[in-house]
């Protein structure tokens, strides 16, 4: 005879079975809760882990482009300050050369001149040899070593390279790191190049020159300024450059805020804990698992052999 | 035999004494799995009259053919149908989460972004010793993590291929167990109690093996089971009283080959099928592993090539190695990066070279290839996961469907022990009536 009836056994393992099912259920949310993380391994949600992967990966190389950014910026100031330094003393220079040019000065007198032009050359070159916060040269270029050398007779020489390379700010941004010693020491007055320093050196010999020729000094004087109008010129042109490129940089530094908080919100949406749904969902829960345990231990108190 | 109420009594007495042993019996066993619901099986007494015109029956009483053991083929095979591809799907995914586990916590994919973020900070100072000493660093912290993942996933298939070898010990233990068991089923009386136990044997046997590899079982008259491995036109594994042996080699790739007996089986369900499989998935892991860390060796030395260290030298390798297991970093010092194309003259702050192996490494590279292995591995658990959790259902449903056939109801039982008590007493009613005839009879005489 087949009958469908109920064994205790298939019961039992039943009934302990969505128990057991109930309870894990409950352990997962809790555990959810207290870590704030809904993603344990990847294969919980593949897409959602691959998306927080690709998101880590942006956040720590975002992380160092802002580093590069800020690094950039500080480069550029200084030799946005060492530039402004050279500026005033060539506008010094100009005043002397001015003077010089009277031809009222005597010779003693332009002597003088031609040692504070001298003494104000070598302040221009030691402000183009000027240094990062990491001892690298500002104005040589790519090389690290200074960017003008001195040799035994007393004539500079660039010694760096000619460009001075891009720095990457992330995204395919990229900013220059700085600017080299020839793009605002030499200047092209009428064609020819002239190098600032060689210039200012020939100007303070000429006019410590003791020769009764004090017309040709005067002269060398009065042209000297027409060359100190145009290197003024260049240095003006080369600070526009510096500050066009530190607005730059803030403009990058703010959009690199901006990005990082769009990614920390993606990144919560895709791995983070919906606090309030996951504490309803675990309420619910321990509610049926309160529910099924009472069932349970009041159905298997019932048995026909207690009325026997 | 003679008809006689004192007869007939005794007879009705003997039986319900024995229909309540039974439930007494299936009371006890209430808990056991593998034993199904027992009956008394009665036929009548009656034997045709002698040699007479009038054709009379004579009446005995009741007398037990036998116990009846409850049994129900198709679910019982279903049961171990659905049992087998539920080891299959679980044995599976283990494997597949153990090489998950292996590359995830090796902490590959964050060591790869690692190196590139010193990279990028390198680039802001190419001549700083620090920045250099960093990334030199992250790149060894990354050889090391490839090492320990590779290590992990050795570990994993070593354990695959544990599990299926003390598989295979258990089929064969069991497959003898079930010749021994076929040769006692040959000699058993049928109807009686030791059948029903060696039915009950042969079964909880069956529902072991079945769990291991999927079989194909045939019975004959008496009870004795023919196993098939691996379906109706596998090999055969048991045939009356001689088992054959399970046997497995592995052949390059990490493919399980198993054989019954010399010949080649190939199973289809079993945590021995689910084992074959997670071998060859944590092989195919494996190899992904390896090729990406070629990929890495091969981009990190091209772009080192190309370049000159700081000291004006031509760039030296990157790495060492050709895969996984024995990527290691070839450069002595931070110093020995090139960072600066050729050409360029000594100390020179050029990044153009940085840029490229930057590039590199960047644009389809080793991180993108990282991010794909552990995607790939991480849908199919999950893909695997739902199909496990369908066969888990549809296995406690067969389970349930047979356990409703053959499994003991407590009440059942219970209504059953006041009704053979009530037969008892009722039959012993009967001997009382018979006896006090008797002694009428003889007094009157």
């Amino acid at each position: 005879m087949s009958t469908i009836n109920n064994p205790s056994l298939a019961f039992h393992t039943r009934a302990t079975g969505q128990m057991n099912a109930l309870r894990r259920s409950a352990e997962q949310l809790q555990g959810q809760l207290a870590t704030g993380e809904r993603i344990g391994r990847s294969s919980d949600d593949p897409v959602a882990a691959a998306r927080l992967r690709s998101l880590g990966r942006a956040d720590r190389l975002a992380a160092v482009d802002a580093a590069n950014a800020s690094r950039a910026a500080s480069d550029l100031t200084l030799a946005g300050d060492a530039l402004e330094g050279i500026g005033a003393d060539l506008i010094r220079v100009r005043e002397l050369a001015l003077w010089a040019a009277n031809g009222a000065v005597s010779p003693e007198g332009r002597a003088v001149i031609g040692q504070e032009i001298g003494e104000l050359r070598t302040a221009i070159l030691a402000r183009a040899n000027a240094r990062d916060t990491f001892g690298n040269a500002l104005f040589a270029g790519q090389a690290s070593a200074a960017a003008y050398v001195t040799a035994a007779d007393g004539t500079t020489t660039y010694a760096g390279t000619a460009q001075a390379g891009e720095l990457s700010l992330g995204e395919g941004q990229s900013v220059g790191r700085g600017v080299t010693g020839p793009q605002f020491l030499s200047t092209a007055n009428g064609g020819t190049t002239t190098d600032v320093l060689a210039f200012l050196r020939n100007l303070s010999t000429a006019l410590q020159t003791p020769s009764g020729d004090s017309a040709a000094a005067a002269d060398a004087a009065s042209s000297a300024i027409g060359i100190l109008d145009d290197a003024l010129d260049t240095l003006n042109r080369t600070q526009t450059i510096i500050g066009a490129r530190l607005a730059w940089i803030e403009t990058v530094q703010d959009r690199q805020v901006t990005t990082t908080e769009a990614r920390a919100e993606q990144s919560a949406d895709a791995g983070g804990v919906d606090f309030a749904a996951t504490v309803a969902r675990l309420q619910q829960t321990l509610t049926a698992l309160d529910a099924s345990q009472t069932g349970f231990a009041r159905l298997s108190s019932l048995s026909l052999f207690d009325a026997i | 035999m003679s008809g006689s109420l004192l007869t007939i009594g005794r007879s009705g007495a003997l039986a319900a004494r024995a229909a309540l042993e039974l439930t007494g019996q299936n009371i006890a066993n209430a808990g056991n799995a593998g034993y199904a619901r027992r009956t008394l099986g009665l036929a009548e007494v009656a034997a045709a009259g002698g040699i007479g015109l009038t054709g009379s029956t004579v009446l005995s009483g009741v007398r037990a053919s036998g116990v009846e053991r409850t049994e129900v083929h198709f679910l019982r095979s279903e049961a171990r149908r659905s049992g087998s591809d539920l080891a299959r799907a679980q044995a599976e995914i283990g494997g597949l989460l153990a090489a998950e586990a292996a590359i995830e916590q090796s902490g590959l994919y964050p060591a790869i972004t690692g190196f590139e973020a010193s990279l990028a900070r390198l680039g802001s100072d190419p001549l700083n010793g620090a920045l250099r000493a960093d990334a030199l660093e992250q790149a060894r912290t990354l050889t090391q993590g490839f090492g320990s993942a590779a290590q992990s996933l050795d570990t994993a298939m070593d354990a695959v291929r544990a599990d299926a070898v003390s598989g295979i010990a258990e089929v064969n233990r069991i497959a003898t167990e079930l010749a021994r068991t076929n040769l006692g089923l040959a000699r058993v009386q049928d109807g009686s109690t030791g059948k029903a136990a060696l039915l009950d044997q042969r079964d909880a046997l069956l529902a072991s093996l079945a769990e291991q590899a999927g079989i194909a079982a045939e019975f004959d008259a008496v009870g004795r089971a023919t196993l098939r491995l691996g379906g109706a036109g596998g090999p055969v594994l048991v045939a009356g009283a001689d088992a054959a042996s399970m046997t497995v080699a592995e052949a390059p790739g990490g493919m399980l080959q198993y054989a019954v007996g010399g010949t080649a089986v190939q199973l289809g369900s079993g945590s021995l099928a689910g084992q074959a499989q997670a071998l060859q998935q944590i092989s195919g892991a494996a190899e992904q592993l390896d090729d990406l860390a070629a990929l890495l060796i091969a981009r990190g030395n091209a772009a080192q090539t190309t370049g000159i260290t700081p000291a004006g030298n031509a760039g030296a390798l990157l790495f060492d190695g050709d895969n996984a297991r024995n990527i290691a970093v070839a450069l002595g010092d931070g110093a020995d990066f090139a960072t600066a194309p050729a050409g360029s003259g000594v100390n020179s702050r050029d990044t153009d070279n940085l840029d490229v192996l930057r590039a590199a490494l960047a644009n389809d590279g080793p991180a993108a290839a990282a991010d794909r292995l552990l995607f790939t591995l991480s849908s199919a658990i999950s893909g695997r996961g739902v199909t496990r959790d369908v066969l888990l259902t549809l296995s406690d449903t067969a389970q349930a469907a047979l356990q409703s056939q053959t499994g003991i109801d407590l009440d059942a039982e219970a209504a059953n022990l006041l009704r053979f008590q009530q037969a008892f007493q009722a039959n012993g009613k009967v001997m009382q009536a018979a006896v006090e005839i008797f002694d009428t009879m003889l007094r009157i005489g």
